[in-house]
């Protein structure tokens, strides 16, 4: 049995393989981001698009969790030209008042992820993303690949 | 709809004893909370009767959800130091979760899931109630989003025999999963929870809870505002993805209750950005 690593509502985690991080996402982005020399990766669970002044949780917001996340793993010996990430999560409700924005938030997780992400300079390699079903995913070190389930059905991603 | 299923459901709800039990201590404490003519006194001799129970709940009464500092051991010494609403909230806590705190598997739900979430609603109901200066029904509706959910543990099995039906109908007719449970199962998990909720003896507030939290508008106007904030709590709570099962996110979140409950869009998405803190805070209820 490989070690699994639970990551929360709001989270970063990194390890080394053979580890597998593991999340649970309804309109949170999960980011998956691995270093396929090194074989070491980490998962960002994010809640909300953007951070405020105010707060002071970073692994709470794209905006801060993802460069956050890059700046750990660079810490670890990995390195930005062979990171690629996996982006799942950021499921809406089904349906929602016309007058209620926190409907949108998942689409606004995502937007926002993508955005991190490119400004970082790192490849998306898997989108799963969007839709109404919650999502549990794991994110195996050995490899760098991602489960994710869904309403009851399992997929594999392989691409690094 | 599948005739066998829908007969299967209706003799369990309509045969008292297949329905899940309730210590009784936890019905007799909730009536005489909400009776006027009841002391505080007959409550604190009501309790110790149930020895098994008055240990747990001595210990959730000074965990750091409830505790006001002071080591409480006795009951007496409960009700004064916290009340006796919280004392309430608590003999609940303990007579409900070997009932919720099991795996659900037709909603794809582990051991503990249905707890949480139960807790997280409960919690975030509770700080909506508090955050519109409701102090008088914080510790209804945190009673309420704990056994929101109730008639899952009851359905369940059903539902995982019609689970590829149930979420089909949801995507071709654009209904939700409740909706679509009913269609499909003859019933939906409110109604079985109402049943439950009947069973156990439980004042009209927390039945109209357990049975509208997922159409507020629907409950008798007197409850609306306490089942509105029940509704709002759980479909936060769920979209922060506390409890979430294989029916996902196949629910409605209702204009009509944010707006009974008078929250604003900030509001909404500070809640939203508490789950965290709340799944924090209800680590030692678990």
């Amino acid at each position: 049995m490989s070690d699994i690593i639970s990551v929360g509502v709001a989270q970063i985690r990194y390890s080394s393989s053979p580890s597998v991080l593991r999340t649970i996402l309804g309109s949170c982005v999960g980011i998956c981001i691995y270093d396929r020399v090194k074989k070491i990766g980490g998962m960002a669970h994010v809640l909300l698009p953007v951070s405020q002044k105010t707060q002071v949780n970073p692994e709470k917001y794209a905006d801060t969790a993802i460069p956050l996340l890059v700046r750990e793993l660079l810490k670890e010996g990995a390195k930005k030209e062979n990171m690629s990430a996996k982006i799942t999560g950021g499921a809406s409700m089904f349906k929602f008042g016309s007058n209620i924005a926190l409907g949108q938030i998942g689409d606004r997780n995502i937007e926002q992820t993508k955005l991190e992400l490119q400004k970082l300079g790192i490849p998306i390699v898997v989108e799963e993303v969007g839709g109404n079903l919650g999502r549990v995913i794991d994110f195996y070190l050995t490899d760098g690949h991602m489960k994710v389930k869904a309403g009851g059905q399992e997929k594999m991603y392989y691409k690094v | 709809m599948d005739q066998n299923i829908k007969k299967q459901i209706e003799s369990i709800i309509t045969r008292i004893d297949q329905l899940p039990p309730l210590p009784e201590v936890a019905s007799k404490v909730i009536n005489m909370v909400n009776n006027p003519d009841v002391s505080f006194k007959q409550v604190a001799l009501e309790i110790p009767k149930n020895q098994a129970m008055t240990a747990n709940i001595l210990k959730l009464c000074n965990s750091a959800f409830f505790s006001k500092g002071k080591e409480i051991t006795s009951i007496d010494r409960a009700i004064v130091t916290l009340g006796l609403k919280e004392v309430k909230d608590i003999v609940l806590l303990v007579a409900a979760k070997p009932v919720l705190d099991k795996a659900v598997i037709g909603y794809d739900l582990g051991q503990g899931d249905l707890w949480k979430q139960g807790l997280s609603v409960a919690t975030m109901s509770r700080d909506i109630a508090l955050g519109k200066k409701r102090k008088d029904i914080a510790d209804v509706v945190f009673t309420g989003g704990i056994i929101h959910n109730v008639g899952k543990v009851v359905i369940a099995l059903f539902v995982q025999q019609a689970f590829m039906n149930i979420l089909d109908l949801v995507q071709s007719s654009g209904i939700t999963f409740h909706e679509a449970e009913k269609s499909v199962l003859g019933f939906n998990h409110q109604e079985v929870g109402e049943k439950i909720l009947e069973k156990w003896n439980f004042p009209p507030v927390l039945r109209s809870i357990v049975r509208f939290y997922q159409d507020p508008e629907l409950a008798p106007a007197e409850h609306q505002f306490e089942v509105s904030i029940v509704h709002v709590a759980n479909a936060i709570c769920l979209m922060g993805g506390v409890g979430i099962g294989n029916d996902g996110l196949y629910h409605e979140m209702k204009d009509q209750a944010v707006k009974k409950v008078g929250l604003t869009q900030n509001e909404l998405e500070t809640l939203f950005g508490r789950t965290p803190d709340i799944l924090k805070q209800i680590r030692d209820l678990q």
